[in-house]
């Protein structure tokens, strides 16, 4: 009996010991200063991002990151310290990174490094676009936008022999287009889209912050963007539930009109090949400021504490230069940031493309503010989706967005 | 003479694993439910400050809080009796018959409980889909319309707990067929010999005896919905409107997503709170049967 | 025997053997119901892009295909991936006994603060798992364990469920035997190795599957603690083909029946174990 707790006692300690022991086995931390680059890129990108810096004579290690799980990466990182070398940075989220400390500022590098001058990215992008309390945090790296998407078939069916260039066209095309028959919609707003409305009230010739930088809601112009976005509930073109599934929805002509990316222009193109010809996407309808869309997309920072500093800066002007974003494009089907690509002849061939690049001419990105899409964008959302959903009355819904988005600010 | 430290030692390599992966992140969470600790944290320590019971105050203060904490209860009324019926009734049905058939049946009712959310998400989101989903497609066969499974907010808390339901029972099913094994075959035979029918053994003899396995699926379940999460989260996203919103999620989106870590902690000390109370309860109605 | 009493047991017999065919249709109804959507994800891994989003959707793939696994296995690293899982759920092993040590103790000793002990073990299930990432990842930082197996697989070594589950189940060994045992000179090891755990095999079955189970879906420590995506297990793989627009339903469908089809075998195998009966002869 004694023997047997002794043995227990003693299983115990050699357990502890040992697994001390391998601890101190461990490899060496990411981010040392001779060896590869660690690099995180999102979703399942990783090794088109390796193909993509094979010839540039820096050794890089990629680490994929789950578009759904960057929040517990990025604090576990910064909480004890140790990140990668590199990091791609969804734009939505470049905000909570600074915040967090973890990107190096690049101001005084900017210089060494004529590649990643702001001069050589769209003004909606580069410098202090998005540049946060002061100072550059990023770089540009991959862009993406909102433009419209028409089923041209059938609105050719309806009478109309091109998409609609103003937000008052598009009201007026879905009203005919829903009277198609029962089940059939002129128009689709995806009800988590929260910058939608945004875009129209830019598209209004009006902002949503004011000039100290402020979140200010209360304008005349973002009044006209409610307009269009509950006259279409009201007109009865828009379908109602939650679960409408965008990609069906336009494939199958449902709903052949919607604001999205070219994300949903490369999911129509691989899934029904045969609806070739039958669609195309066009500049955002215009209302009386232009056609003023959403620069969304990814920069590159460089983690703050990283040993590598000049490697890390290499390779980032290794994939600013314009060959290697065409060459991103070819990989994957994001969309380059550097003007100069962007203007390419081969890449603008194709007419949907040369849209989505046009369009980022004039594109703006969403405040820089702390947490913009749980404190804003969704307050933004629910406030609007009261009033077409549940007809809550516009004015008390606005009051409590006005209310609730007070006092954020981008500085 | 028994060593009195034997039960510690056998205790105590788990407790010590569960003291440090377990408890210490609670109290941790408790201490920072005292702060306004969020990501600038990180970059600057000073960023923290006290801010006492601040945190719980604009908790108890938030109507979305409210709304998700009766959401939670009405999922788990709801849910935790419908979990333990159905269990228990298939393992009772499938114990029935030692015929291969049935052998081979408990494969097909484990499935849900081991398929991945992902693929869940999936397959349920389409089955559901409004326009597009197979229940509705198969429902037009019959001439009734469209159903909003997932975006009427009633009829959404009921589609998600089938869907949380449906994935529930297989593990406690079989947690009831091991359990079942301990009937002893004799009280059984003795009973159908005195000339009881099979509905009055089962419910005479067998299911007083699983007592303790019906006790133990109470409380994890019970446990499990009131953390309730994975479902509503992949199918409706806690929508529409916040039907569908379980104070998990509330917890996730509001405190993690959103990098608040004061706030998130002080919610998960009031969630954790309510669970321990209600654990509580169960264990003091039950502790004349701990004993056996 | 009589002939009425022959006549009325064969009736019996009879009786019974309609009611099991009833209750056989019925369950096998419930199954096919209960598995449909696991039907449903199998079939579209083999379908074609095109064929997945088809609308009214079809049952089986009009032209199956492997592509999808193929890819899985030559172009996104879910070989690696399987073997970090593998890795992950056997380290999970060694936990089981120390559960099992644990939850016998609750169930067949009385010692002093074993009702907070055991309260602390309920009390770990009760918190969200979010709130134990940080203080867990700073731990497992300290300890020198981040970026490896070990470390994956350390925060859910033990568990609160399993623990309190075995406590339930060896609550009912009938203490006679145990007193028996050590009447017989026999110590406390031994009695645990020699008569509790052999009187436990149902329930370790269950476990086992159970352990198995944890382990191959783990995702979130894999996730965090891995620093180096050579560690990464199936979840996170999968987790890796998650967009904002489910452009290849099939693809991911593929991944999601690559991670449960091991789990289903391992279950089929260890099921009959969880079904075997243990008989207690000669014990009231």
């Amino acid at each position: 009996m004694k023997r047997t707790a002794k043995g227990v006692l003693a299983a115990v300690a050699v357990a502890s010991i040992t697994l001390g022991a391998s601890a101190c086995s461990s490899p060496a931390p990411a981010g040392d200063a001779d060896g590869p680059l660690t690099v995180w890129v999102m979703g399942d990108s990783g090794a088109n991002f390796e193909t993509l810096v094979a010839d540039s004579g820096i050794e890089v290690e990629v680490v994929a990151i789950p578009w759904d799980s960057i929040d517990e990466k990025l604090t576990t990182a910064v909480a004890s310290g140790s990140g990668p070398d590199i990091l791609q940075i969804g734009l939505s989220k470049l905000r909570t990174f600074a915040d967090a400390g973890a990107l190096m500022p690049l101001d005084d590098e900017l210089a060494d490094h004529p590649a990643l001058s702001p001069e050589n990215f769209p003004s909606g992008v580069a410098g202090t676009s998005t540049s946060v309390g002061g100072e550059i945090v990023s770089v540009p790296w991959t862009s993406d936008t909102r433009v419209l998407f028409t089923r041209t078939d059938i609105l050719a069916e309806a009478g109309y022999d091109a998409p609609p260039a103003t937000w008052d066209e598009v009201r007026e095309y879905a009203k005919t287009l829903t009277a198609r028959g029962e089940g059939q919609y002129g128009y689709y707003i995806p009800q988590w889209d929260a910058p939608l409305p945004i875009e129209i009230a830019w598209s209004m010739g009006g902002d949503v912050i004011d000039s100290d930088g402020n979140v200010d809601f209360d304008t005349p112009e973002f009044a006209k963007a409610v307009d269009v976005y509950t006259g279409l509930y009201a007109d009865g073109s828009v379908p109602v539930n939650s679960d409408f599934d965008q990609t069906q929805g336009f494939i199958s002509g449902v709903a052949p009109m919607l604001v999205s990316g070219p994300y949903l222009g490369n999911g129509i193109s691989s899934s029904a090949p045969e609806l070739d010809g039958k669609w195309q996407a066009s500049p955002l309808p215009e209302g009386d400021g232009g056609s003023v869309s959403l620069f969304a997309g990814s920069n590159l920072g460089v983690w703050h504490n990283t040993d590598q500093k000049d490697a890390a800066l290499d390779l980032l002007e290794y994939v600013s230069a314009p060959e290697q974003q065409l060459a991103w494009y070819k990989l994957t089907g994001e969309l380059p940031t550097v003007s100069s690509a962007l203007e390419d002849e081969e890449l603008n061939s194709d007419p949907n493309v040369k849209v989505y690049t046009d369009q980022l001419a004039t594109a703006k990105v969403l405040p820089l503010v702390s947490n913009w899409d749980g404190a804003v964008g969704t307050e933004l959302l629910n406030a609007l989706n009261a009033i077409v959903l549940t007809g809550a009355d516009r004015d008390e819904s606005l009051a409590g967005l006005y209310a609730k988005t007070a006092g954020l600010s981008n500085k | 003479m028994r060593n009195r430290l034997i039960p510690y030692l056998f205790v105590s390599p788990a407790m010590l694993l569960l003291v440090a992966f377990g408890i210490v992140p609670i109290l941790v969470a408790a201490v920072i439910s005292t702060t306004n600790m969020n990501i600038s944290a990180f970059a600057n320590w000073n960023n923290v400050d006290f801010v006492g019971i601040d945190n719980y105050t604009k908790l108890f203060n938030d109507p979305d809080f409210w709304q998700s904490i009766g959401n939670t209860g009405l999922f788990a009324l709801f849910g935790v009796p419908a979990i333990v019926l159905i269990s228990l009734a298939v393992a009772l049905l499938l114990n029935s018959s030692q015929h291969p058939f049935f052998k081979a049946l408990r494969a097909f009712y484990f499935v849900p409980a081991i398929t991945a959310i992902v693929a869940i998400a999936l397959v349920w989101g389409y089955l559901y889909n409004t326009q597009f989903g197979l229940l509705n497609h198969l429902l037009s066969l019959v001439g009734i319309p469209q159903v909003q499974w997932l975006s009427d907010p009633a009829l959404a808390k009921f589609s998600v707990a089938l869907v949380a339901v449906w994935r529930g029972t297989g593990l406690n099913i079989i947690i009831f067929l091991a359990a079942l094994q301990g009937v002893p075959k004799e009280y059984l035979e003795a009973a159908s010999l005195d000339g009881a029918s099979s509905a009055r053994t089962t419910f005479s003899i067998t299911i007083p005896l699983l007592r303790f396995a019906i006790f133990f699926v109470s409380i994890t379940t019970t446990i499990a919905w009131l953390q309730f999460f994975d479902e509503p989260f992949v199918l409706t996203d806690g929508g529409p409107l916040g039907a569908t919103t379980s104070a998990s999620i509330f917890l996730y989106k509001e405190g993690f997503r959103l990098n608040q870590f004061g706030y998130a902690s002080a919610g998960s000390i009031v969630l954790f709170a309510i669970i321990a109370v209600i654990t509580l309860i169960q264990l003091r109605i039950r502790s004349a049967d701990d004993e056996y | 025997m009589s002939t009425s009493q022959l006549v009325r047991d064969r009736s019996l017999a009879k009786r019974r053997r309609v009611l099991v065919i009833l209750i056989g249709a019925a369950l096998g109804v419930g199954a096919l119901v209960t598995a449909f959507p696991f039907f449903w994800m199998l079939t579209t891994a083999f379908k074609p892009q095109r064929e997945a989003i088809d609308y009214p959707p079809t049952l089986l793939p009009q032209e199956p295909t492997l592509e999808w696994f193929v890819t899985l296995f030559t172009e996104l690293d879910f070989g690696r991936y399987l073997v970090n899982t593998v890795a992950v759920v056997l380290i999970g092993f060694a936990g089981l006994m120390l559960m099992a040590m644990a939850g016998y103790a609750f169930a067949k000793f009385e010692f002093r603060g074993r009702r907070w002990l055991f309260f602390l073990v309920l009390a770990t299930m009760m918190i969200p798992i979010q709130v134990t990432m940080i203080p867990t990842y700073l731990i497992l930082n300290g300890l020198h364990l981040t970026n490896t197996l070990v470390g994956i697989a350390l925060p859910t070594l033990v568990s609160g469920f399993s623990i309190f589950l075995f406590r339930q189940f060896m609550s009912t060994i009938p203490t006679e035997m145990l007193e028996a045992a050590r009447l017989d000179g026999a110590g406390e090891f031994r009695t645990f190795w020699q008569i509790v755990l052999p009187l436990s095999k149902p329930i370790l079955a269950v476990q086992i599957v159970l352990t198995f189970i944890s382990g191959w879906n783990s995702f979130l420590w894999p996730l965090i603690i891995a620093s180096d995506q050579k560690l990464y297990t199936l979840s996170v793989g999968l987790a890796l083909l998650n967009q904002q627009l489910a452009v290849n339903p099939s693809l991911q469908m593929a991944a999601a029946t690559v991670m449960v089809v091991p789990i289903l075998a391992v279950f089929i195998v260890f099921q009959r174990y969880v079904i075997q009966g243990f008989a207690l002869s000669g014990l009231k």
